[in-house]
């Protein structure tokens, strides 16, 4: 592992961080170091949510565009290897692993020859647990990724301090805008508004 | 939740006993630290003495939860028994204390994987212990997942050191600092805004009908 000092460095940065996409920039600048350059954290949707509610899930998204374009359109989330194997497994593993221990069709195997067109082969997922019990996916890619047990741990560390410092956001904004009467509509364009992303 | 010294404890042999028979049960039988095995099956170590504050939360006459509190003043189990899980010198002072032995008696925890209103109430009872006596700071050795569930009740959360494994348990050394905009945002969670700490010793039923 790098050195402790470091690991304290990058908590205290996303500490302070005061937006999701900083929050992003922050962890995948850590992580890109290790060649995980995109990253998706949120809660798993329900099979066969429309793809105008699976953003409602989506915590922290950095991913290249097109390819959360098509993924949300195509509703790749019901069929990727990497989330079927999350929600049966519920611990820790890298990605090539869901290959290998999932039973893979031929939808699946449209998810990963895609997400190899985007420079994404390989990478780690991991679940996090909050308060009332729902499991957060964070899952990071990249085209290769050598990780020891030291390093892995750093990461999965510094990432629950990211999903952490984007709730506390989440909280702050929903108590802040507690008072005014907002549809529900209104309240997503807002919470979208604030992950950075424009549709 | 009562906040009670060793001594007032140990005046209440019911109290002390279910308070260390619970331990036993959950440390040593379900989490499987056997160093701390006992033929009388209670769970006592040298960290008992008459520094350590004992948090007990009481449901239906029995106790459901308890966690003990340590001054970092003198050897606690960070400098003592958990060297390896800090880097550097570990917070000390009067106002740092550190943290142990959370615990949830089986019948109460509500969720399978969320927290229960008894660990809840562990969690606003520490806080309000601590802010009633100029404790702002406290040091936990717990499961890395706790993190995040500490983040969402907007403590200030830092890592002492490397995560380790002991046994199958993945522990990692944390300070959280906290005030009164933490209490509130933890009240707010629990839907139960009046404070939890109580003046004076419990009542436990069961034992009394037992004995």
């Amino acid at each position: 592992m790098r050195h402790f000092e470091d690991t304290l460095a990058y908590i205290d940065r996303l500490q302070r961080a005061d937006t999701a996409d900083a929050i992003c920039r922050e962890l995948l600048g850590v992580t890109s170091t290790f060649g995980l350059t995109a990253l998706m954290a949120g809660t798993v949707p329900q099979p066969n949510t429309p793809s105008g509610r699976q953003k409602d899930h989506v915590m922290l998204c950095d991913w290249p565009v097109e390819w959360l374009q098509r993924y949300v359109a195509r509703n790749y989330v019901d069929h990727d290897p990497v989330v079927v194997h999350m929600k049966s497994l519920q611990a820790p593993f890298q990605w090539r692993e869901a290959a290998t221990q999932t039973q893979v069709d031929r939808d699946a195997i449209r998810v990963m020859g895609d997400a190899g067109e985007f420079k994404l082969r390989d990478g780690l997922a991991f679940p996090l647990v909050t308060l009332d019990g729902t499991v957060v996916m964070v899952s990071l890619g990249g085209e290769a990724v050598e990780l020891s047990n030291a390093e892995f741990n750093m990461i999965s560390l510094v990432s629950t301090y990211a999903i952490g410092r984007a709730m506390q956001l989440q909280s702050l904004q929903s108590r802040t805008i507690d008072h005014i009467e907002l549809t529900r509509r209104e309240i997503e364009c807002l919470q979208w508004a604030a992950v950075g992303k424009s549709e | 939740m009562y906040a009670l010294t060793t001594s007032e404890l140990m005046e209440r042999p019911d109290l002390w006993r279910a308070v260390h028979r619970l331990r036993y049960e959950i440390f040593v039988e379900e989490m499987g630290w056997d160093a701390l095995r006992r033929p009388d099956h209670l769970e006592i170590d040298q960290f008992d003495h008459d520094e350590a504050i004992h948090h007990l939360v009481i449901r239906n006459g029995e106790l459901a939860g308890y966690q003990r509190m340590l001054p970092t003043t003198r050897p606690h189990l960070l400098t003592e028994v958990l060297q390896d899980l800090y880097v550097g010198t570990p917070p000390a002072g009067r106002d740092v204390w550190e943290l142990t032995r959370y615990a949830v008696a089986r019948g109460y925890r509500d969720g399978r994987r969320g927290v229960s209103t008894v660990g809840s109430e562990l969690i606003a009872g520490f806080v309000e212990w601590g802010l009633s006596r100029g404790v702002d700071k406290v040091i936990i050795e717990f499961e890395p997942m706790w993190v995040l569930r500490a983040l969402q009740l907007h403590f200030l959360a830092t890592p002492l050191g490397y995560q380790r494994t002991y046994g199958r348990q993945e522990v990692v050394a944390t300070l959280l600092t906290f005030n009164e905009a933490t209490l509130q945002v933890v009240r707010a969670r629990r839907a139960h805004s009046a404070p939890v700490l109580r003046i004076g010793t419990p009542e436990l039923y069961s034992w009394k009908q037992a004995s």
